[in-house]
């Protein structure tokens, strides 16, 4: 790209995490933004700028007034890139579809309920159409460094379409399955580098289903490894909610 | 051991970009000349290794003629994936690296003093234009020179000015046919087997050099075998994701060959048992 | 061969003197109760009788990434970068040291890998005679159980606390020399480390294949259209753990990366592997081994069939990782192996 990009971070429901990735990413940032002119972010700058070309979205979409203005940034950006776990697959937010719409809003607005429209939590790619994904609860800041990178040397954003397993042993840890403990690790995309099993948790699926996931399989690894369609379903539907991977 | 101890395969070297020319919508057409003015000493139907940097590396078929007297060669490019999409964005005086060429290359002396039948489908047309395009500076040494050339729809016809030259030659006979005409289209409709009962062909004295889509070798070796052409002398060339380019990183095997070393071009007999090859 | 004794109190002395100048990794247990290698700090405490090492010794020779060339975006110059740090991995089984030894034929053949051989030339490796078998472990049966060659020294204990020490390379026989001067075995101390490789020889051979193993590469050429492959590779997850963690699997994918300043870069090779469902996919999304069952397959048929026809062994040295690495539990060679023996008519 010749002229520097102009590029804005927008926020649906969601914690503002990933913007606060990226803004963790400190010196680096500041070499990064040389090869951008960003016109909105919130996290680092109170400029506000209308005009733009990469548009960050962060957050899921969960009213009908957020379809109209993602629709409006849809419009306005010629890249459109998801921030996180909520915006790419709909994320933790996903987790009130589990429950009655009535139920998840008196939860949360009690007796004004009424006065709220909510509806199930959704990807932006439910909505409009993205062209990348920047994965993960939160993002990894380096992930953001390398996909901006691509985008500016005019390369389409990739991400990996394996599982985090291939991650996982590039790392040298020792499988969750062979402690005994659930990992869905086996279907869920990789790109993280495994840093929640090295961390010594386990995976929770939050850069979604790998494109080719076993789901079938998976439900045979779990339930042989001594995990019950509860325990399973429980963990499925935390970050895959929008995915067949809770059916 | 004829490498030295530095020697990195996987250092590609500095080229420039000369000429652009579309050859159809998706497809364009690059002359290219190493920065080290050294010619790239090619075979028909080798590949080359070009890089990016930063986007990546892909593998492409070179499809000029091997000539001692030029400095440039040329690659015919599908705007398909990250490398290509960036090549398509260049501008002439703007540089790519290149590794190779690598591979086997079709046996020019097997083709000697016979007929050749090129049996090109798709972009199957770009490697085999090396050859051809060789025969043609060479027209005496061989025999007839038979073109197929098959494409899915009249607007991804590539090389178009080459091919009526060609067709205008008296001593190459040229056939076209595309799967789905448009309204403009006076040509053969059909796959590139319903050329083959349009032309005599010599089964005793024809070698057949063959390039198109994964699913074209099994119906052209039929018709070949029909026509009762030796097997010995069919060539093919076969796509496979090469990546490293010197038999180690096993992205491109079919069963236990390399394609990348011991292909792209084989004769079919070598690989005729092989499940994965056709 | 030349042989020493060497008794355990003389081995940090010795274990010091190397860590010196190298990089040295010593087997020792984890916290979760399996076997790493680690780097050597003076006092880890060596199992002597570990089964297995979790992870793979590949990557002292091919790290899982890997930076080959270094480039420069401006005028395109690309300079080759080769790392090789001096290192020891003390205390590989042989199945291991056999694994190496196959990566160095497959790096050197045709166009040598520089980058991996360079490595290689600055790695001691120090073989052990294996005291412990691990459950899924079949090396016994696969002809990976003794090597000749790819040690530098070969360790086997054969007492409370002394070790026969075979000299593999004059650089194994120095480095023996680091701390005082070694005694030369007798002959009845060379027959009691020849005894100690045959007990656990025939331990180890408890899980075995049904027929000799240089049958594997016919087994398999008559076996292309077993159901066996549609049938196992079902529940395959397509997550490459088998690969990963196979000592022998190299595959490798080429990866770019540049600076923030967008000035310069490098391009590194990580591991792959022939499970991944975009292994042999080509732009425009033809996949030249769609299925689960091809890639399956074709995994079967490098550890049995193309190795053993390049150079005359088996791609798979039995270690038993990939057993335990399969969540779907579909990964196992042995049982592979011997499943097609069972279902094959043996007219050859």
């Amino acid at each position: 790209m010749a002229k520097k990009p102009k590029v804005a971070f927008f926020d649906f429901a969601s914690c503002e995490g990933d913007q606060l990735q990226i803004a963790n990413l400190e010196e680096r940032l500041l070499d990064i933004l040389e090869h951008l002119d960003v016109v909105s972010f919130r996290e680092v700058s109170s400029r506000r700028g209308e005009d733009y070309d990469i548009a960050f979205v962060e957050g899921s979409i969960t009213r009908l007034q957020d379809e109209d203005r993602l629709r409006g940034i849809r419009a306005q950006a010629k890249i459109l890139v998801a921030l996180g776990a909520c915006a790419c697959i709909g994320g933790i937010n996903c987790l009130k579809n589990f429950l009655a719409e009535n139920v998840y809003r008196e939860e949360v607005y009690g007796q004004y309920a009424r006065w709220y429209g909510t509806y199930a939590a959704r990807p932006l790619s439910a909505v409009v159409k993205v062209d990348a994904e920047i994965h993960g609860c939160p993002i990894d800041p380096n992930d953001f460094a390398r996909q901006v990178k691509e985008l500016l040397l005019g390369k389409a954003p990739s991400n990996p379409d394996y599982p985090v397993c291939v991650d996982c042993k590039k790392a040298g840890n020792i499988c969750r399955y062979d402690l005994g403990r659930p990992c869905l690790g086996i279907i869920t995309r990789a790109g993280c580098g495994a840093v929640c099993v090295t961390q010594g948790a386990h995976c929770w699926g939050c850069r979604g289903l790998s494109p080719h996931a076993n789901l079938d399989a998976a439900r045979l690894v779990m339930d042989r490894a001594g995990f019950g369609r509860k325990e399973a379903q429980n963990l499925l539907r935390f970050f895959l909610g929008h995915t067949a991977a809770t059916l | 051991m004829p490498f030295k101890k530095d020697f990195s395969p996987y250092v590609p070297r500095p080229a420039t970009l000369k000429e652009k020319k579309k050859l159809s919508e998706l497809v364009t057409l690059f002359t290219f000349e190493l920065d080290n003015g050294k010619a790239l000493a090619h075979r028909p139907g080798q590949f080359i290794q070009l890089s990016i940097f930063g986007v990546g590396e892909a593998p492409f078929s070179v499809s000029s003629p091997p000539d001692p007297s030029k400095q440039t060669f040329e690659l015919a490019v599908r705007k398909i994936g990250a490398v290509t999409q960036s090549l398509h964005a260049m501008a002439p005086g703007q540089k790519v690296a290149i590794r190779g060429p690598y591979g086997t290359s079709f046996p020019v002396l097997d083709f000697v003093g016979k007929d050749t039948l090129f049996v090109a489908g798709g972009l199957g047309y770009i490697p085999l234009r090396s050859l051809l395009h060789y025969q043609l500076r060479h027209r005496s040494e061989f025999g007839r020179i038979i073109v197929l050339v098959g494409c899915r729809n009249p607007q991804e016809r590539i090389f178009t000015d080459q091919i009526e030259e060609l067709t205008a030659r008296k001593d190459v006979e040229v056939l076209e046919t595309v799967d789905i005409p448009d309204a403009a289209w006076k040509g053969n409709v059909g796959v590139i087997t319903t050329l083959f009962p349009k032309i005599p062909i010599d089964p005793t004295n024809t070698s057949v050099a063959m390039v198109g889509p994964p699913i074209m070798y099994r119906f052209v070796l039929a018709e070949c075998r029909k026509l009762g052409i030796n097997p010995n002398n069919i060539f093919v060339s076969l796509e496979r994701k090469m990546k490293c380019g010197v038999g180690k990183c096993g992205h491109c095997m079919i069963n236990d060959l390399n394609t990348c070393m011991d292909g792209p071009v084989f004769r079919y007999t070598d690989i005729e048992a092989y499940q994965e090859a056709i | 061969m030349d042989a020493y004794i060497v008794h355990l109190e003389r081995l940090p002395a010795l274990f010091n003197a190397w860590a010196k100048d190298s990089a040295l990794s010593v087997p020792s247990a984890t916290p979760e109760g399996f076997y790493e290698f680690i780097p050597w700090n003076g006092e880890a405490e060596i199992a002597w009788d570990y089964d297995l090492i979790y992870n793979p010794p590949k990557r002292f020779v091919m790290p899982a990434k890997e930076t080959l060339i270094s480039f420069d975006l401006k005028d395109l110059q690309a300079k080759p970068v080769f790392e090789a740090p001096a290192q020891i991995v003390f205390g590989m089984h042989p199945y291991d040291v056999k694994a190496i030894s196959q990566l160095d034929q497959l790096m050197e053949l045709g166009i040598p890998d520089q980058n991996y051989l360079k490595r290689r030339e600055a790695t001691v490796i120090m073989a052990l005679t294996p005291q412990s078998v691990a459950e899924t472990a079949f090396w016994a049966s696969v002809g990976a159980e003794e090597v000749q060659h790819g040690f530098d020294l070969y360790w086997t204990k054969i007492g409370p606390a002394s070790f026969l020490v075979e000299v593999g390379s004059k650089k194994g026989e120095e480095l023996l020399h680091a701390a005082a001067p070694p005694t030369r075995a007798t002959v009845s101390e060379k027959e009691a480390a020849r005894r100690a490789k045959i007990k656990v020889n025939q331990f180890a051979r408890r899980k075995q294949l049904l027929y000799n193993w240089e049958e594997t590469p016919r087994l398999l050429a008559k076996n292309w259209d077993s159901p066996l492959w549609r049938k196992n590779s079902e529940t395959c997850l397509a997550c490459g753990s088998c690969n990963l963690v196979c000592p022998t699997c190299y595959c490798f994918d080429l990866v770019d990366e540049v600076d923030d300043k967008l000035e310069t870069g490098t391009r590194s090779r990580s591991w792959d592997g022939c499970m991944l469902t975009s292994f042999a996919l080509v732009a425009g999304d033809h996949n030249f081994r769609p299925k689960a069952l091809d890639r399956y397959r074709h995994r079967y048929f490098r550890k049995g069939k193309y190795i053993y026809d390049k150079i005359g062994e088996l791609g798979c040295v039995g270690c038993g990782r990939c057993v335990r690495a399969c969540t779907a539990n579909i990964a196992n060679p042995l049982a592979v192996f011997n499943a097609l023996w069972e279902e094959s008519t043996h007219a050859f």
